[in-house]
């Protein structure tokens, strides 16, 4: 369960890091995109504001040489007017001179201050330019036009020096946008005596600044001192509305006030007007010297931002697109991750699995210690720790016709495939040596069971003992397994004869050995996953280690906790290498001191049976037996001497029959022995008692009888006798 | 043992006297084969005086019943003792005979 968590968090925290991933991603790719923008926008703005400047100041540059040659035109001509104010009629010809030698001068005029001359208190001649190329004179002093109320007459009278006046059309001379630069002239004396104009057409103004074409959308403004528009992209507003009157109208008003008023009052700079809610204008504006006019280019920010924008709406895209395989990418890695999970859920599922198979191979072995609760002649006690969860060692054992019948297995290999034959030789077991007493037999026939359906090479080294619980005498039988150990008076190997394991070959013959048990003898049984248990160095437990232990005591269920305590304490942390396995039997039958031995021998004559009647008295009398006891405990004697009587030797032959009766204050043990022919009376079939007379046979009460009476009864053939066990618990 | 055998009319009865032990029961069966042979009236086995009985004898006694079954006749085993009770309950002997 540990391992599963782990992984889950593992998963979670995986998961986690994509998430973070993709937002840290997202957030480093927006803020890089971001930051580009911005400073791709601010770059951008800059260039703009760049060319703005330079075209407004080659354009003011452009509009100011015009000036100059204006201005220059009519300085150059101060002097000679000078001159000639004495001498009126020559004033036009340096008007004439003017206009001839300025092609942007349209017309000139000399205007006399009034009063200047006593003689001409108007004085005007106008030289202008014709459609043919040619000049016209004509004169201003016209009591209509009253020149010295004109604006170009009195600034310049005011001011006392050059002045530009406010763009005008030229109703006169075609419709032409005109401006006239107007200077005081003083005489020798220092008087004012007349203003001289030039009157310089504007249309190549409406050319050049209606060209300026910084941006395919950006458009030119020029607007006069008073802020009347000059020239702009709207004919009908040029020369029609001043600046001003515009802004009214104009969205962003105040802004445009603003501009309005910086370029009004001469300023360079830049304001932005934003003319929706997406869009906005950035407008570049400075003055044109000495005209009082201020020039602007109005670029629309699409034209300066289009590109980023284009630009960065690419970037975006890009960006998400690789979000998106990012994501992509991350949803697959957490597939795998799913896939992981679902692999692990398999191996779960198969754990559980493999928990099911080892309960269902614990339910087949006992388990319940102690074993026998109800006696005291035996302690046991054992156990399997499965290396796996699952495996092939086994134990096993029961107590039939007062026999313990065990064995104890290891089977080759581990896991699953051990675990099914484990399954089978323990049922195996169980089914042979329901007719079997001896372990040699048993060994054999599951050899003979096992070898023929045993297709995958397996095989089982295997130990079966079976234990007169009465006599202590022990059969047993080896196949290939561990020697166990015997705890006499001091703890050795049972000298064992090794053979080959079950289902190795068929037609193997067994070899069956003997010993006999005393009171407080102990067996340990065990698989070599205890001797060969390693611990991290790789060192094995070994026999020594385990022989220490179990010289301790004798005790089944002690000697147990104290091997898994010595065998857990040296493997440590080490993962463990094989089952594990232990079976241990104590005898504790107590043919102790206190009991007494009494003997009869008869001979095989029927006239002897008597003789059992004065035996069973003496111990009557000798143990107090009630009368009663004392009949029934007679009858099952003579019931089992008469079969040997009648059945064990050949007619008209001598034999004996050896009887024991062991006495102690719990119980009453009759042993019958004959050397006569083998023969097992437990194994007669039980009577029917239930039976009617005429179906009921006359013979086989006898064994019945002799089961009815005691507590149990068991048969032995051994150094070729028969060996009768009885016993009647008092 | 004491096997005394008297018969009045159509009731025979038959003492036994000791031990029935399996040797006492070859020379018992020897003395009922009369009685077997002619199984038609009643026989009474009187008990009172047998101390033990052994599964030989239990043999003697189910062929006398076998006999009498097929013949017609009735046997009744009368007055035995507590522990031969127990003897004959074990072996089902109680349910085969009429026991007074």
């Amino acid at each position: 369960m540990e391992k599963s968590d782990n992984i889950k968090a593992l998963a979670r925290k995986f998961a986690g890091t994509g998430l973070l991933l993709i937002v840290v991603a997202a957030v480093t790719l927006e803020a890089t995109s971001l930051i580009q923008y911005f400073s791709s926008q601010r770059m951008l703005k800059e260039e703009a504001s760049l060319r703005a400047e330079s075209e407004l100041r080659s354009t003011r540059n452009q509009i100011m040489d015009i000036v100059d040659q204006a201005e220059s035109a009519v300085h150059n001509s101060i002097w000679i007017t000078r001159w000639c104010l004495d001498y009126p009629d020559s004033l036009a010809v340096v008007a004439r001179r003017i206009v001839e030698e300025n092609p942007s001068v349209m017309g000139s005029t000399i205007a006399l201050v009034p009063g200047y001359n006593k003689n001409l208190p108007l004085f005007a001649p106008y030289v202008c330019r014709t459609a043919d190329g040619g000049t016209e004179l004509k004169t201003l002093a016209t009591e209509e036009y009253n020149y010295p109320a004109q604006e170009w007459f009195t600034e310049p009278l005011n001011y006392g020096f050059g002045y530009w006046s406010e763009p005008y059309i030229d109703e006169g001379g075609g419709e032409v946008l005109m401006t006239t630069y107007s200077v005081p002239v003083t005489d020798d004396q220092g008087r004012i005596a007349a203003v001289l104009t030039a009157d310089i057409s504007l249309d190549w103004l409406t050319d050049l600044v209606g060209s300026l074409r910084v941006y395919p959308d950006a458009f030119s403004v020029l607007i006069s001192r008073e802020g009347k528009i000059m020239v702009s992209p709207v004919a009908e507003l040029n020369m029609h509305q001043s600046i001003r009157d515009y802004s009214k109208g104009a969205k962003d008003t105040s802004n445009f006030n603003l501009l309005a008023d910086e370029m009004l009052s001469g300023k360079t700079g830049n304001v932005a007007l934003r003319q929706s809610r997406r869009e906005r204008m950035f407008v570049f504006y400075a003055p044109v010297e000495r005209t009082g006019w201020s020039m602007a280019i109005a670029i629309p920010d699409s034209e300066i931002y289009g590109e980023i924008r284009r630009m960065s709406m690419l970037v975006t895209i890009l960006m998400l697109i690789g979000l998106g395989m990012l994501i992509l990418i991350l949803r697959s890695a957490a597939r795998n991750q799913r896939k992981v999970v679902s692999l692990k859920e398999k191996k779960d599922r198969m754990e559980n699995e493999l928990l099911i198979g080892h309960n269902i191979q614990m339910s087949m072995i006992p388990k319940t210690f102690p074993p026998f609760p109800e006696r005291k002649d035996i302690d046991m006690s054992a156990s399997i720790v499965p290396a796996k969860e699952v495996g092939g060692d086994l134990y096993d054992f029961y107590i039939r016709d007062e026999k313990l019948f065990f064995c104890i297995g290891d089977v080759s290999g581990k896991g699953v495939p051990a675990s099914l034959v484990m399954a089978v030789t323990r049922s195996l077991f169980r089914s042979v040596s329901a007719h079997e007493k001896s372990p040699q037999r048993i060994v054999t026939l599951m050899n003979e069971s096992m070898t023929d359906m045993n297709e995958n090479e397996m095989f089982v080294t295997f130990f079966c003992g079976v234990l007169d619980m009465a006599s202590g005498h022990l059969r047993y039988c080896n196949a290939g397994h561990n020697p166990p150990l015997i705890y006499t008076d001091k703890i050795q190997f049972l000298p064992t004869k090794p053979n080959l394991p079950l289902g190795i070959m068929p037609g193997m013959s067994f070899v069956e050995q003997e010993t006999d048990l005393r009171y407080d003898d102990a067996l340990y049984l065990y698989t070599d996953g205890l001797t060969e248990a390693e611990n991290l160095s790789h060192e094995q437990f070994g026999e020594d280690r385990m022989m220490d232990v179990l010289r301790m005591r004798r005790n089944a269920q002690d000697n147990l906790e104290a091997m898994q305590k010595a065998v857990a304490d040296f493997v440590g942390d080490a993962d463990p290498s094989d089952d594990l396995t232990m079976l241990f039997i104590h005898y504790l039958n107590n043919m102790q001191p206190d009991e007494t031995e009494r003997h009869l021998i008869l001979h095989n004559d029927i006239q002897q049976i008597p003789q059992l009647a004065e035996f069973i008295e003496t111990i009557a009398d000798e143990t107090n037996l009630d009368q009663g006891l004392a009949m029934s405990l007679n009858l099952a004697l003579e019931e089992a001497v008469t079969n040997v009587i009648l059945y064990a030797y050949p007619e008209g032959s001598d034999g004996l029959v050896d009887i024991e009766a062991i006495v102690s204050k719990e119980k009453l043990k009759f042993v019958i022995s004959d050397s006569g022919k083998e023969f097992d009376p437990t194994a007669a079939p039980e009577a029917d008692v239930t039976l009617g007379v005429e179906d009921r046979p006359i013979g086989g009460l006898g064994i019945y009888l002799v089961r009815k009476i005691m507590d149990s009864v068991s048969y032995e053939r051994t150094d070729g006798k028969n060996v009768l066990s009885m016993i009647k618990k008092l | 043992m004491e096997v005394n055998i008297n018969k009045e009319d159509s009731v025979t009865t038959v003492r036994l006297i000791g031990r029935l032990d399996t040797p006492a029961s070859q020379e018992v069966a020897q003395s009922f084969e009369p009685l077997m042979s002619d199984a038609t009236g009643t026989i009474v086995l009187d008990c009172s005086e047998m101390s033990y009985i052994s599964s030989s004898g239990l043999r003697i006694f189910l062929s006398l019943r076998k006999a009498a079954a097929s013949q017609g006749g009735k046997v009744i085993v009368k007055s035995i003792s507590n522990d031969i009770r127990q003897v004959f309950m074990m072996t089902g002997f109680l349910n085969l005979f009429e026991i007074q």
